[in-house]
């Protein structure tokens, strides 16, 4: 086996175990992990009901942004 | 009395039912039936109406077989949400001009409860976003100001039966945490290298002894330096600025030997690598970072910033008070309000200012500012002191001094001065460390110096020189005191102990002297029953259904005497009557309770007793009555008898007067006692002690104690005491107990044992293989086996410890 062999394997492997770390910092950055009670039992309400939620509550907060939004 | 006894019979039939609102069960003669639908409370029941007409039923369907609490049905009004004062503490306003506030939310108990209250929310018109973290109970909202009130959302979470306090997020929590999600970055990005590292390490050190090409090695060495990097780069970051802030003030700490020992090692290797000269030492670089990040991540663990202190501080005091003037209430902030204003104060409230009563009546508790543990009777004329609090009374004073001059404002001034001079004994690591740092920078110096004029090439002198470096790198040195604290912290943890700061362990085992406050310390700090007649024992039900709507300490006593009678019945018209008592109904008969007075003035006689009393009575006779004092802790007199046998003083001070204090005193054979003492009295007691080269420990709970507890070496505090003693404490008994105070010195003791042994574990073994590094024998493999050995043998000594307590 050619060395050059071992410096690829190497190399890819830390390459791409980088880009797992680099995932996982932003899941911590973002908060991810912050509240994990919640994020094991809420998956289980999760459904259409919940989608459609938080679509209104976007769409709520865009019309009350045009509401309050006064040209100077 | 007839219908008191028809009660007492439908208490007899017991068949348990669930209410449909919270699950719980109770006797099916008291629920609420409405056709098919049991509750057990009105709360309840306008819950579960509530839920249906939203068409949020199916909360239930997700609550499943868990309980609730039912609803409490009393609340304050949540007018004050709305006020400019609770905006400016609490209310921030973001970005895109809408308003967010943090509140801790009361009553969750399960994903369903965080389900309900984020549906409610959303529901709201105005409400942006409304985000509940279920392992803290926190929420944030966001709200738009102009189409919603505040108080309309507390409204909200109150009607579905959960309740909301504000707090405030910017405050020491969120910045540790911020501190604490750092470390974590920073430990993920060692911690993967590390593993990583082993593998390659592990080919590395197998081809050291079964044969390995040469480029093969400078491959593996490419790999690690790759790996080790951002390891030195990042993670290693904390160790740099460490080192600099020590230069800054002329110290050799831990962490300039942490920094040199990696910035050499990992230079050399990059030589190694460049030169092709063999193994690289780059493991060694992520390990003495990685293991040295983590043992200062268990000290951020276990930190508490002095700051944030005298932000507790400032908000104990209340910001506005109501004016009266020309017959308006109008609210002034308290730096504003001047000499001979008048201000009123409601039932339930903190006095700002001192001043002289001019109108009202009732009772003020003073026992957190004088320890006296009996609330004071105040009328036109009497004194009010700012901090005091009204339990019943509505009045109002003309204020005599102004803030800046007010007890509470000059207590709070002592307070800043008391803190500063608390004496800071310097931990056994950081004594050692320095001392150690320097010692191995220069050993390794000498070593290089040595080999170099001893006919060696550079190449050699240099590998042995950096060796030594490798080799003592701190690892087991500065995991011996944090993983040593962890354990007695843990331990403290597990017990209802907070230790603020890991070297209060360290303290803690020091001291030599104990003062114990009376009230609250010593006694319960609240009244108990210690003798009591009841013409019928079933009438008790009633008369705690009664007792427990008061905020009376007295009623409040009583109350906790008769929880055992709990049959949740509920009583109609409670009427509270400053300084004579309580007045109720009850199935047609109105009761009365309170002292002789009060029960005089309806024609019923009462025996005479020796303490505070409260008699119960009905339709002119008397039905029952009660026994109260300040009753001495159960634990005390146990508590006492260890500290006197470990040989440490004991001291009682106190604000109350003489003969409460000698009657504790006594009971509890303490011989050395103070009363009457005034806070700053407190304090310079303790200080005195601290001249006489005493390390004192100070055990108190109310306002009146903060200065000293602040000035002792070491001030514990109660769980159930004040706010601010809680903070300006270094250890908390969350139970309340003296029991958990022996254990709190126990745990110190053996901690601080620990600590010894850790230490000198790694000196030893640091005595053995430095010499081994400077005569040349140390390869990279040995450091880096050795490196991780007198760590484990760390942790491990530590695990022992921790297996022996659970025994």
């Amino acid at each position: 086996m050619d060395s050059w062999v071992i410096a690829l394997m190497l190399g890819a492997s830390i390459f791409l175990g980088g880009l797992a770390l680099i995932a996982f910092l932003w899941g911590i950055k973002s908060g991810q992990f912050d509240d994990e009670k919640k994020f094991l039992n809420q998956a289980r309400f999760d459904g259409d009901d919940d989608l459609q939620e938080a679509a209104e509550q976007e769409r709520k907060k865009e019309t009350l942004k045009k509401r309050s939004y006064k040209p100077e | 009395m007839e219908s008191l006894k028809t009660e007492r019979l439908g208490c007899l039939n017991v068949s348990k039912v669930a209410c449909d609102h919270c699950h719980l069960e109770f006797d099916e003669g008291v629920m609420i039936e409405e056709g098919a639908h049991r509750f057990c409370c009105k709360g309840c029941q306008g819950v579960f109406h509530l839920l249906q007409t939203e068409g949020l039923d199916s909360f239930y369907e997700k609550l499943g077989d868990a309980k609730l609490a039912p609803p409490t049905q009393q609340f304050e009004s949540s007018d004050n949400f709305d006020t400019p004062a609770f905006y400016e503490r609490f209310v921030t306003h973001n970005d895109e001009g809408f308003c967010e506030v943090s509140l801790i939310i009361e009553g969750i108990h399960c994903a369903a409860c965080v389900w309900l209250n984020e549906k409610a929310l959303h529901r709201l018109d105005g409400v942006i976003e409304a985000d509940i973290n279920f392992t803290t109970n926190k929420a944030r909202i966001v709200w738009s100001d102009e189409t919603i009130k505040l108080s309309r959302i507390i409204d909200t979470i109150r009607a579905i039966g959960y309740d909301a306090f504000p707090y405030d997020p910017s405050l020491q929590e969120q910045r540790a945490n911020r501190e604490r999600k750092d470390y974590y970055l920073r430990m993920a990005v060692a911690g993967f290298a590390l593993m990583n590292m082993m593998s390659i390490s592990f080919a590395q050190y197998h081809g050291y002894f079964s044969g390995i090409e040469g480029d093969i090695v400078t491959i593996l060495n490419m790999g690690e330096w790759v790996l080790s990097t951002p390891v030195l780069l990042y993670s290693g970051w904390v160790f740099f600025r460490g080192a600099y802030y020590g230069l800054r003030n002329q110290v050799v700490n831990m962490d300039l030997l942490v920094a040199t020992g990696a910035v050499t090692t990992y230079m050399y290797s990059i030589y190694i690598t460049a030169m092709k000269l063999g193994e690289a030492y780059f493991d060694s670089v992520t390990m003495i970072i990685a293991f040295v990040l983590f043992g200062k991540f268990l000290e951020v663990l276990s930190r508490k910033n002095a700051a944030d202190t005298l932000d507790v501080i400032t908000k104990y005091v209340p910001s506005e008070v109501m004016v009266v003037e020309n017959g308006e209430m109008r609210s002034v902030k308290v730096s504003e309000v001047r000499i001979d204003d008048v201000v009123a104060l409601r039932a339930g409230e903190k006095a700002a200012l001192d001043g002289i009563v001019t109108e009202g009546e009732g009772s003020m508790d003073e026992s957190s500012l004088t320890g006296e543990s009996v609330p004071i009777y105040k009328t036109a004329l009497s004194s009010i002191i700012s901090g005091s609090v009204s339990i019943d009374a509505a009045l109002r004073y003309r204020v005599t001094r102004d803030f800046a001059h007010s007890t509470l404002s000059h207590l709070m001034a002592l307070l800043e001065n008391a803190m500063r001079r608390k004496p800071r004994i310097e931990e056994l690591a950081n004594r050692i460390s320095e001392r150690f740092s320097s010692t191995i920078l220069l050993l390794a110096l000498l070593t290089f110096v040595g080999w170099y004029f001893w006919p060696h090439d550079f190449n050699t002198a240099l590998m042995v020189g950096v060796s030594v470096i490798i080799i003592a790198c701190p690892c087991a040195l500065a995991l011996a005191t944090p993983v040593a604290t962890l354990v007695g912290l843990g331990l403290g943890a597990k017990r209802g102990i907070l230790f603020k700061a890991a070297a209060q362990l360290e303290t803690l085992s020091q001291i030599d002297t104990v003062v114990f406050d009376k009230t609250g310390s010593l006694t319960e700090g609240r009244f108990g029953v210690c003798a009591q007649w009841l013409e019928d024992e079933r009438d008790a039900a009633v008369i705690y259904a009664m007792a427990k709507l008061s905020k009376h300490p007295v009623s409040k006593g009583v109350a906790r005497a008769l929880e055992a009678y709990d049959r949740h019945l509920s009583v109609d018209g409670f009427e509270e009557i400053a300084a004579l008592g309580v007045r109720a109904h009850y199935e047609g008969c109105e009761l009365i309770g309170g002292n002789a007075r009060h029960l005089a003035a309806y024609g019923i006689k009462t025996p005479p007793l020796e303490r505070s009393a409260f008699y119960v009575g009905s339709e002119g006779k008397l039905l029952a009555w009660f026994e109260l004092e300040d009753t001495i802790k159960s634990d005390a007199p146990e508590a006492l008898e260890y500290f006197r046998k470990a040989g440490i003083q004991i001291r009682m001070l106190t604000g109350d007067h003489e003969a409460a204090a000698r009657r504790v005193a006594s009971s509890l054979g303490i011989e050395q006692f103070a009363y009457e003492q005034r806070p700053e009295a407190k304090e310079a007691l303790v200080a005195a002690l601290q001249a006489e080269g005493k390390k004192v420990m100070m055990v108190g709970d109310g306002i009146n104690d903060i200065l000293a507890l602040s000035r002792a070496d070491i001030g514990i505090s109660m769980g159930q005491g004040s706010d601010i003693a809680i903070e300006v404490s270094d250890v908390v008994l969350l139970h309340d107990s003296l029991a958990s105070l022996i254990e709190a010195h126990q745990i110190a003791k053996t901690t601080y044992r620990l600590i010894r042994q850790n230490l000198g574990l790694s000196l030893i073994y640091n005595a053995i293989t430095i010499p081994l590094a400077m005569a040349g024998y140390i390869i990279p493999l040995v450091a880096a086996a050795s490196m991780s050995l007198s760590s484990i043998l760390v942790v491990l000594n530590s695990m022992r410890i921790r297996y022996s307590w659970r025994r």
